[in-house]
């Protein structure tokens, strides 16, 4: 374990942000992780817990409290394999995990939890700069072939995973670079894209083929959904190539805000402002919406909405508001009767840090606009008893406008995709598949498996690497008749 | 590994004490010949079976094992470990569940536990309910207010858990009616008292004792209704016992038979210290077995001293779940005992040594279906009441409780972990983060307990049970008590590892008319009118009622045992441990005393034997004294003659004894506080002692001071071999030094609580050795006293001083911080 009285000792040290000022210029991120010496106080901090409710509130279950404590000793390398034993990807989620680890951390209950994600980040950097990190090519192969559909972090880990057991794992994508919602959505402040493609190498060398610019279908998906594809390939194809396939291919539908005016320009979605920026900061093109100069309004108040904040900013909008529809969190969640769950709270992100206005209990009734132009919003109050919202009769506003970004989430993966499969779904349009016992994550259709939010529905990134390493297992497991690889 | 009083490897090959569980009798019987297995199982195609998995993960190409080892999850949870019942989601549910009253939650939690499904977890795990008859409406059946009065809490003593988590488990238990017990640490008087309401918790107990303060109700009490009377005997007085409802002995402990507990010198602060009659800082240690417990008779003799140091409680005896405890509880019935424990071997908290967390004990569910099928059969059921506990968690548990025969059901760390434990495992470190196991106030202060989440809980679990009941059909819980034809192996098990099992002989009823009780129905005969002391209190009246001094005298023959007791518990009663005024009470006895001859003889009384004595003379002495010489008329030298028998002052808290002449073997033992000058001992002299002193004026036996580890003894060693006798492991011999105390005015007097005490620290031994024997002198005229005050420069040297290292160690300690906080005011 760590420092037996280290909690009683040390304080909780949080990772170190540039200045606002200085990160608003790029899109380089900011967060710097811990030095070594900082990481070993924080590893002296973990309890070594009886029973480690970190590790049950992480969804790849990282043995948190066996690397804690071995960065505490100073043994970097062996943390890292601990952690790779559970986690393929640590450099995403050391970077863009809310951390219901640390909700679930015991120290979390009446002090401030252990610094697990800092931790992790400063492991697994250490591992990239130290060149740990080698390709696990398989002794043998096995000739079976997996076609993994969709290049998120589901299917990412799913490829790994069925490489590393000695399939030829195939991974197609309809955009023209890897990566999911990793590569285009979540901004590049947050997360470095040279991580993706560092990743990537490791990838192919043990085996994984990629395939970019391929869309699996019928019909293309349609507006609002990103396609960069050339080449559609049939399922039917797919399935004969194939000795199993995965379908990872997220949950792609913008959940729409259909209110008079949404066709007026200046109102989109979030990912068609987000993902250009991507590609702009590549190298791939300009990015055709600019928020330079521009009042902002952004609608909906989770992830994808702070990171059109952040983005925004940098693109030096005059104002940014952001409306969520639900009422204010409490600052501070009510520990006794929350932990070790998720509490509901105020969370200030690192982008709300850098400038907007927040608004709670909101609901946009209209967009107006003039020349065909988004000029304005009319929203009015909201208020919520016992579950459900009421309009305040009177409390209707206006506000100024020229660039609406609808960041309402995302309501199932793409029906198209799932159709052309013939995969049964569930109640809210995801591919349907259990996660546990004999027949988990096969879809109703024989071959066909299913991962990340496209079972699902939209989640976060370390429950797509969770379920993509499962996946993988329940594919080797049909291929195979028995499978070593760990859940 | 050093268990049951096995302390070597050899002596564990062929000792014979294990107990197969899950392993058929035909490859028992082959290969571990003469071992007991009771419920059947698996051979020895599944053990090879299971030997070449383990071998495939080992050598297989298994990625997580290529260069790690198994997760593994046997002590501390991991998600791809060993299966536990207490995991995060059960305990994240039973805390929101009680925190928030909400029974809908708990019946969650009661569902994780209860259904295991496939993760065989417990033996009840794989049972089955049958129905008694129609279901019946739920109303109908008994109301959980009544059911509650049949739980308690475990023995978990304040050191082991804090004052705050202890006196939480209290007031909630005494809410509903239920008992809490003191474990074995002792109890503070002041949790004796009436509350009126209003008061804070730290106004009763202590200012700086107190880390996380609550307010009482009216009503409310702080006192545990169980106390519990181990080994060590820490606490164990006069006026503990008298407020007592339950003295229960604690025989062994579920989760590791055969071991004492251990507190570990960080866990002992100085309340602690205070209530067990110990030195701060210094670990304690109870010893595995009673010194004053040899044989079954020993056993009845202790139960008796018990009757007599309260009459109107019950007492109990705490006995493992083992093969054989059935003979051992029939045993203890007719010993007289009123209550039974039977304790399952995954109570026990994460203080325990790793080698006994798992492996040593037994479920419960085997020794309770033997303790209650033996006393039915031998018709001795009735006069008990028994109780059963172990890792009890949910209204299912106390259901199949009751049917394998328990009236009553213990509760340890579930109420636990309803005040916030989380199951860190870390309680020997003293560093539990939520303040329950910890003494460290800084820690303390984070305790978040509520006696209301405590109640709650209890009541959730009366509730499933009282569902269980109607949907049996059973209004009563004694209608259910030992209805052993209700259960069933679960079908459908699909383990491969549970194949094989039988538990035909765990649900046997024996043969019995109906008349034979099955459940607790009788009151034991604990013959105490016919005690000597009914006499004594009644000449004692003004002595009792009004401190007039009393003096009385009375012969005394060997069949008075535990003479003193009752009038001890008299004083007790009326005035607690400060009992009369020195002098008080006089009782001048002529013959040879019973066993048990003044035990826990409170202050303020005087026994003045002339005569001899058996066994067990002053055990638990406090604050009485006793004095024993041979009739004047005796002509045998008092100095070369045994006069008292063996253990004698087991337990003192306080008190003097002065015995002219030899005593047996085991005295003074786990002493912590009582003054003693005898003439000579048998072996193991002082052994485990804790404080007090002890003045041998002649030769000892062997390993003297094993395991003291306070208070001093003075040897004289006149052939200068003493410390060939005297286990060296804890002490250090030195001369007594010279020096005349008397020059800083120091109080010469031992204080006489087993307080820590400044003098053995070196200044004035030679002051207060000689104050000791010179009472002895007046008092019992001894012959060899006279001699070496005479001589006292001549003697002198030859006294040797036994003095406890860490005793030492903690004594300069606190001397210094006394120091630096003079100098700070
Ligand atoms: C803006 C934004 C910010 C977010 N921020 C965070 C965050 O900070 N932390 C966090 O944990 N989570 C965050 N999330 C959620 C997280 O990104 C997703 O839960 C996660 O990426 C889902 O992984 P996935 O592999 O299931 O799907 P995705 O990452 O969505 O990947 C699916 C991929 O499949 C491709 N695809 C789909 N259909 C086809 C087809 N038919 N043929 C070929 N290719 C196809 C898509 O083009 C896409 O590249 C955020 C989401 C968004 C939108
Ligand atoms: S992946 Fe997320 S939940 Fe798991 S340890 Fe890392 S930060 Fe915590
Ligand atoms: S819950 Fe917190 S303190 Fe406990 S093991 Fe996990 S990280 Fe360490």
């Amino acid at each position: 374990m760590g420092k037996i009285t280290g909690f009683m000792e040390f304080s909780r040290l949080s990772e170190e942000s540039l200045p606002v000022a200085n990160r608003l210029k790029n899109y380089r991120e900011f967060v710097l992780h811990l030095n070594d010496e900082q990481a070993q106080t924080q590893g002296a901090r973990c309890m070594d817990c009886g029973i480690p409710f970190c590790s049950s509130g992480c969804p790849v279950n990282n043995i948190i409290p066996d690397w804690n404590d071995l960065v505490y000793r100073g043994n970097w390398q062996q943390a890292l394999e601990v952690l790779h034993s559970t986690n393929n990807f640590p450099e995403f989620t050391s970077r863009i995990c809310p951390a219901p680890c640390e909700a679930a951390c015991v120290l979390n209950i009446n002090e401030v939890a252990v610094g697990i994600k800092s931790i992790e980040h400063a492991i697994i950097d250490k591992g990239g700069e130290n060149g740990w990190v080698v390709p696990q090519p398989p002794k043998t192969k096995t000739g079976k072939k997996v076609a993994v559909i969709g290049s998120g972090p589901a299917g990412l880990a799913a490829a790994q995973q069925l490489a590393r057991a000695g399939h030829d794992a195939v991974v197609f994508e309809k955009n023209s670079r890897i990566g999911g919602l990793l590569r285009y959505g979540i901004p590049d402040f947050k997360l470095d894209k040279r991580l993706i493609d560092w990743r990537m190498a490791q990838l192919r060398a043990e085996g994984v083929e990629f395939r970019t610019g391929v869309f699996v279908g019928k019909e293309a998906p349609g507006a609002g959904v990103a396609n960069d594809a050339q080449k559609t390939v049939a399922p039917k194809e797919l399935l004969k190539n194939f000795d199993a396939v995965i379908l990872a291919g997220g949950s792609e539908q913008p959940r729409d805000l259909p209110v008079p005016g949404r066709e007026l320009a200046g109102v989109y979605y979030a990912l068609e402002f987000l993902i250009p920026q991507n590609k702009e900061v590549a190298g791939d093109g300009k990015n055709p919406i600019s928020a330079k100069g521009k009042h902002v309004v952004v609608i909906g108040g989770g992830d994808t909405g702070s990171d059109c904040v952040g983005t925004s900013n940098r693109h030096g909008a005059a104002s940014v508001t952001q409306f969520e529809v639900m009422p204010r969190p409490p600052e501070q969640e009510n520990k006794p009767l929350t932990w070790p769950n998720w509490p509901m709270k105020l969370r200030t992100s690192s982008s709300h840090e850098e400038g907007c206005a927040r608004d709670w209990s909101v609901a946009t009734k209209e967009f107006i606009g003039k020349g065909g132009k988004v000029t304005g919003l009319k929203a009015v109050r909201l208020e919520w008893k016992d579950g459900r919202m009421q309009e305040i009769p009177g409390s209707e506003f206006e506000i100024k406008a020229d660039l609406v970004l609808l960041a309402m989430g995302f309501t199932n993966p793409l029906q198209a995709v799932l159709d052309a499969f013939g995969v049964a779904k569930d109640a809210r349009g995801n591919a349907r598949a259990t996660t546990d016992g004999a027949g988990c994550y096969r879809t109703s259709v024989d071959k066909v498996f299913a991962a990340g939010d496209m079972r699902r529905g939209q989640s976060l990134v370390v429950w797509a690497i969770r379920e993509g390493r499962q996946a993988a297992r329940a594919v080797d497991e049909y291929l195979m008749g028995s499978s070593l690889l760990p859940r | 590994m050093s268990k049951m009083g096995i302390s070597t490897y050899q002596s564990y090959c062929g000792a014979q004490i294990f107990e197969a569980i899950g392993l058929n009798a035909g490859f028992v019987e082959k290969y571990f010949t003469g071992t007991a297995t009771r419920i059947e199982g698996i051979g020895l195609a599944e053990i090879a079976g299971e030997a070449a998995l383990v071998h495939h993960k080992a050598f297989g190409d298994d990625p997580v094992l290529a260069n790690a080892l198994d997760a593994g999850g046997e002590y501390a949870w991991r998600t791809r470990g060993e299966e536990h019942l207490w995991t995060p989601e059960s305990i994240a549910k039973l805390q929101s569940a009680t925190r928030t009253n909400n029974f809908a939650t708990y019946k969650e939690y009661a569902k994780l536990i209860n259904e295991q499904g496939q993760r065989t977890k417990t033996l009840r795990g794989l049972f089955e309910i049958r129905p008694a008859g129609a279901p019946v409406p739920l109303d109908e059946v008994e109301p959980a207010k009544e059911i509650v009065r049949r739980f308690a809490t475990g023995a978990m003593s304040l050191g082991s858990i804090s004052t705050e988590a202890h006196t939480t488990l209290a007031i909630a238990m005494n809410r509903i009616g239920s008992k809490s017990n003191t474990g074995e640490g002792g109890e503070d008087p002041a949790r004796f008292k009436a509350i009126k309401g209003g008061e804070m918790l730290s106004e009763i107990i202590g200012k700086n004792r107190i880390a996380s303060d609550r307010e009482l109700k009216a009503g409310d009490s702080l006192r545990s209704r169980i106390k519990q009377v181990a080994a060590g005997r820490f606490g164990v007085t006069a006026e503990y016992l008298a407020n007592a409802d339950q003295i229960q002995i604690k025989m062994a402990q579920g989760a590791k038979p055969g071991e004492g507990g251990q507190l570990p010198g960080h866990k002992v602060s100085e309340y602690i210290a205070r209530l067990r009659f110990s030195v701060p800082g210094v670990g304690l240690i109870s010893p595995p077995p009673h010194h004053d417990i040899y044989s079954i008779e020993d056993l009845a003799q202790l139960i008796h001293d018990m009757k007599n140091a309260n009459p109107s409680a019950s007492i109990s005896v705490k006995l493992v779940s083992e093969v054989g405890v059935g003979t051992v509880a029939a045993g203890v019935s007719k010993a007289k005992a009123d209550h039974i424990v039977i304790s399952g071997f995954d109570g026990g908290t994460g203080a325990s040594p790793l080698s006994s967390i798992k492996h040593a004990g037994a479920p419960w569910e085997l020794g309770l279906s033997e303790t209650q099928q033996t006393l039915v059969l031998n018709r001795l059921r009735g006069r008990v009441g028994l109780q059963v506990d172990g890792q009890l968690k949910t209204g299912r548990d106390v259901l199949i409780g009751a049917l394998l025969g328990a009236d009553e059901f213990g509760f340890a760390t579930a109420p636990l972990v309803v005040e916030g434990c989380i199951m860190m495992r870390k309680c020997h470190l003293n560093t539990c983060p939520v303040g329950v196991a910890t003494q460290d106030p800084e820690l303390r202060k984070k305790f978040s307990g509520q006696p209301e989440h405590v109640v709650n809980y209890f009541f959730f679990v009366a509730e499933e049970l009282r569902e269980y009941m109607a949907q049996m059909g059973a209004r009563k819980v004694d209608e259910l008590i030992g209805r052993s034809d209700l259960l069933d192996t679960r079908k459908g098990i699909a383990h491969w590892k549970a194949r094989g099992l039988d538990f035909s002989r765990i649900f046997y009823q024996p043969a019995v008319p109906p008349g034979v009780a099955r459940l607790h129905a009788e009151t034991q005969d604990h013959e105490l009118g016919k005690a000597l002391d009914n006499k004594l209190i009644a000449k004692a009246r003004p002595a009792l009622d009004n401190k007039k001094p009393v003096t009385i005298e009375s012969a005394i023959g060997n069949v008075n045992r535990t003479v003193g007791t009752m009038l001890s518990h008299e004083v007790a009663k009326r005035y607690g441990q400060a009992g009369l005024p020195d002098d008080t009470l006089t009782v001048k006895f002529k013959g040879a005393a019973g066993q048990s001859f003044g035990a826990f003889l409170a202050r303020g009384i005087t026994f003045e034997l002339s005569g001899e004595c058996n066994d067990y003379v002053g055990k638990g002495l406090c604050g009485g004294r006793i004095v024993v010489s041979p009739p004047k008329e005796s002509r045998i030298a008092a100095e070369d003659n045994i006069i008292v028998g063996n253990t004698v002052l087991y337990g003192a808290t306080s008190g003097e004894a002065y015995f002219r002449g030899v005593a047996g073997e085991r005295f003074a033992v786990r002493n912590s506080g009582a003054v003693a000058v005898v003439e000579g001992l048998g072996d193991h002299g002082c052994e485990y002692m804790t404080g007090g002193m002890v003045v041998v004026l002649g030769r000892t036996g062997r390993n003297f001071a094993a395991g003291m580890s306070g208070g001093v003894a003075y040897v004289l060693d006149e052939d200068g071999d003493f410390e060939m006798r005297c286990n060296m492991a804890m002490v250090a011999l030195e001369p007594v030094p010279e020096e005349v105390a008397a020059l800083d005015g120091a109080d010469v007097e031992p204080e006489g609580h087993g307080r820590v005490h400044f003098n053995h620290l070196g200044k004035a031994d030679a002051v207060a050795l000689r104050g000791k024997i010179e009472k002895h002198l007046r008092y019992t005229g001894s012959a060899r006293a006279q001699l070496i005050l005479d001589n006292w420069a001549r003697y002198l040297p030859k006294f040797v001083k036994v003095m406890p290292t860490d005793y030492r160690r903690a004594l300069q300690e606190i001397a210094e911080q006394q120091a630096r906080q003079k100098e700070a005011e």
